[in-house]
């Protein structure tokens, strides 16, 4: 299909044995448009982080299909994780070179790994090794690393989460920054409300059956904060309906367990 | 493609007699059962074909140790042995104890001792052994030197491990509160020892039993470690292998059932225990 | 030995100055004073027991040297290290190979486990004895004692490492489609590096030892051997200088070998305090 980057069709994953089958993933439907930032929220177990593992392939599905389509990018995907995952024993430079793509050649990739350290604001800390950097440093060689290898899609599992609110701040700017400038397909992962909602294009909330309960689109100019009126009456609706959804849970299960989100 | 599914462990009983359930339970876990079996096979069918004559086949092994347990005679010995083995050790495990506090707790002997220990616990038992039997000749003294002098170290490095690690916000605490002498070390510095306490012990054991046979083989005329020696002048290796074997299960009985389960139920806070030194 | 432990110097004396400093570490530190006090406590007990049995420090030394000096001390230790380096090598491998089956299945280490804990608790002295009645003068006999002994040291090390082989890191390689020899050059031999240094340090150690005792029992040559003399001819003296030589050769291999090698791979390390 024109302009969509990835296209996920009835995915359905579930955890344990016939019978007694745990439904993670019921059905998830929805493309992603080329150059889109979608973000997807959803409470601790609705799968979100279960989604993204199925679409980076280091989990099986049942059923459905994930087509990445290739387009002019170098390699299909790009995954920036909770924690950083650099290798300890490779200074920054060479963890980039790291995950160079087969086709891609050494030179053009060294070549990427400096633009693209330069663009999170990390120029000269090629030679330096992980842990003589700070976390948000090393979040953001993460970053340079999903981006490094061109992907069709940059998947994102909160990647800001263990990071200090002033930091997580800085990164969410840089994040949007980057996106603007690179036109990246980004897959944003979040439990966190009002990050989902200042950083998407397009919002999907995922409920505690593994559906997707709601797919909005967010059309508010950028930057998004609290000071201006149409972005903190559109907050506060998708908070509405978060709650209505958590609502329907508690219905359901008959106490109320769950924990305050936001 | 598949994630691999974390396994979590059942956490591991707290009582000794839990520990100790868990052991026998683990006894008769089949696979270890596959692996003596096929050991076992392999063992006699080469002793059989290659039919070297000096390679005893497990039979003639276990007949021999048969032997030499109806006769009474595996009984002697031990209790002999056993005798030097805890005196030597309850001495090294004195000697080993303040050596380690003194160095835990001020770095003017932690330095002081330094080399000695590391020279101690490096040196083979073999050289503890031969010296002690040439010195002290033959008798109680030789084995309760060798097995201070090889055994210490291990105790030491142990308890000097546990002074270290004592916390200190806990003292600070304590001096605070103006806690007396007495309830402090019952209370926090023996506690706080105790898992590295059972530790040294248990290593310090190890060392013990192994320098103390080594003693005898040397210079002895009575033991475990003389009548390894009786076997192997006469070139019976059946004997030898029998006597090690007898001996080795019942020192590994006492080190995993009585040592390594003290040491775990009492370090159930700690991370885990490592079974090798 | 190292203290890498900064602790500013205070000392009524003012030893804060540089040159204070290096007196105070290598010339007036508690160590020589530990050696000063133990040679002179071996002096006088030399001097007031009968000294055939406890020869003084001098005699000892003299002894050493002129065991150094005529050059015997290199062809027995050359004995020596061939043996120790082709039983070690063996045990090596085998240890490599049980380690990695152990690390990666439960099963195998269900199987395996029993003669891993079988060969660290069992005496290196019956391993000796039994070669050596095998074997007899054979280097099958040190080899298949040190094979025996050592390799359980190696094998409980590199199964540790093979289990604390970071997912997240090997998640991320899959993520990422890293060809598998760069997953396998630099993720997983790096990850298992320091385990398998462990593994080589414990494993070579005891390693030493049971060749020597294979020596003393059955062999023509190699330091085991003239420690078995000197056991033979009653001399102490004999025997301190091969004993003091033995724990130089260790120390050599260890801070001469051993430790610079895990330095060198430990470059990328963040520098924690070194303790012992």
């Amino acid at each position: 299909m024109e302009g969509t980057a990835i296209s996920i069709r009835n995915l359905v994953k579930s955890y344990g044995d016939p019978g007694r089958e745990l439904l993670v993933l019921d059905r998830i439907s929805f493309d992603v448009a080329i150059s889109s930032l979608v973000t997807i929220v959803g409470p601790s177990g609705s799968g979100k982080s279960t989604l993204l593992n199925v679409l980076a392939g280091l989990e099986a599905f049942k059923s459905g299909s994930v087509e990445i389509y290739s387009n002019n990018s170098s390699s299909k995907l790009g995954y920036v994780f909770q924690s950083p995952r650099l290798l300890p024993w490779l200074n920054i430079e060479d963890n980039l070179m790291f995950v160079r793509p087969e086709h891609v050649d050494k030179a053009l990739h060294k070549e990427r790994t400096q633009r693209y350290l330069k663009m999170v604001g990390l120029k000269n800390v090629g030679h330096k090794y992980p842990h003589q950097l700070s976390g948000g440093m090393q979040q953001r060689v993460g970053i340079a690393r999903g981006l490094c290898v061109e992907p069709t899609v940059l998947l994102m599992d909160e990647p800001f989460s263990h990071l200090d609110e002033i930091t997580a701040e800085q990164m969410r700017a840089e994040l949007l920054r980057i996106w603007q400038e690179t036109k990246r397909t980004i897959i944003f992962i979040t439990h966190d409300m009002q990050e989902a909602v200042q950083l998407g294009d397009r919002l999907i909330m995922l409920d505690y059956h593994g559906h997707i309960f709601e797919d909005i689109k967010i059309d508010l100019p950028r930057p998004r904060d609290f000071t201006e009126r149409a972005f903190v009456d559109f907050y506060a609706d998708v908070v509405r309906r978060f709650h209505q959804m958590q609502a329907r849970r508690t219905e359901e299960i008959g106490e109320s367990e769950i924990g305050v989100t936001n | 493609m598949s994630l691999v599914a974390d396994t979590s462990v059942p956490a591991s009983p707290s009582t000794w007699a839990g520990q100790l359930a868990e052991s026998l339970r683990g006894v008769f876990l089949h696979r270890r059962w596959i692996t003596f079996l096929v050991i076992g096979v392999v063992w006699q069918v080469t002793a059989m074909i290659a039919n070297i004559g000096l390679f005893p086949t497990p039979a003639t092994v276990i007949a021999v140790s048969w032997q030499y347990v109806i006769t009474g005679l595996f009984f002697s010995e031990l209790g002999i042995s056993m005798i030097r083995i805890i005196l030597g050790f309850s001495a090294a495990l004195l000697l080993g104890t303040i050596v380690g506090i003194l160095m835990g707790s001020w770095r003017f002997w932690d330095e002081f001792f330094q080399d000695f220990v590391i020279l101690g616990l490096s040196m083979p038992a073999l050289i503890y052994a031969l010296l002690c039997v040439m010195v002290f000749g033959l008798g109680l003294t030789a084995p309760v030197m060798a097995i201070i002098l090889g055994a210490y170290p291990f105790v030491a490095v142990n308890i000097r491990e546990g002074v270290k690690s004592i916390d200190k916000e806990l003292l600070d605490m304590s001096h605070v509160y103006a806690v007396d002498r007495w309830r402090l070390v019952r209370q926090l510095i023996l506690p706080s020892l105790l898992p590295f306490i059972l530790a040294a012990i248990r290593v310090g054991f190890t060392v013990a039993w192994k320098i103390s046979v080594l003693t005898e083989v040397f210079g002895g005329d009575s033991g475990i470690g003389y009548q390894i020696r009786v076997d192997f002048a006469s070139f019976k290796m059946r004997g030898v292998l029998a006597w090690g074997i007898l001996f080795g299960m019942v020192m590994l009985t006492i080190e995993y059932g009585l040592l390594l389960p003290a040491e775990r139920h009492f370090a159930r806070w700690r991370a885990k225990v490592k079974e090798v030194i | 030995m190292e203290a890498m432990i900064a602790t500013p110097m205070s000392t009524p004396l003012g030893w804060s100055s540089r040159l204070g400093q290096f007196l105070k570490r290598f010339i007036f530190s508690p160590r020589w004073l530990a050696i000063l006090v133990a040679l002179v406590i071996w002096q006088l007990y030399a001097d007031y027991r009968d000294t055939r049995l406890i020869p003084a420090p001098s005699r000892v030394f003299t002894e050493l040297y002129g065991i150094v000096a005529s050059g015997l001390f290199f062809t027995e230790l050359a004995a020596s290290m061939y043996r120790i380096v082709v039983g070690f090598g063996v045990a090596l491998l085998v240890g490599l190979l049980v380690g990695i089956l152990m690390g990666s299945r439960d099963s195998w280490n269900d199987y395996l486990k029993d003669l891993v804990t079988f060969g660290l608790a069992m005496p290196g002295l019956i391993y000796a004895l039994v070669a050596v009645l095998f074997f007899g003068l054979s280097l099958w006999a040190p080899v298949t004692a040190i094979l025996a002994t050592s390799y359980p040291f190696v094998a409980v090390n590199i199964r540790e490492g093979v289990k604390a082989i970071s997912k997240e890191l090997l998640d991320m390689g899959r993520v990422y489609q890293v060809k598998r020899s760069k997953v396998v050059l630099q993720i997983i031999l790096p990850s298992l590096l320091p385990f398998v240094l462990a593994g080589f340090r414990l494993g070579f150690a005891i390693a030493w030892k049971v060749s020597t005792l294979v020596e003393v029992f059955g062999a023509v040559n190699g330091i085991g051997w003239q420690i078995r003399g000197s056991f033979d001819e009653f001399s102490v003296h004999g025997m301190l200088a091969w004993a003091l030589l033995f724990g130089l050769v260790m120390l050599f291999i260890e801070y001469g070998l051993l430790l610079p090698i895990e330095r060198y791979f430990g470059r990328w390390r963040p520098k924690v305090k070194q303790v012992m």
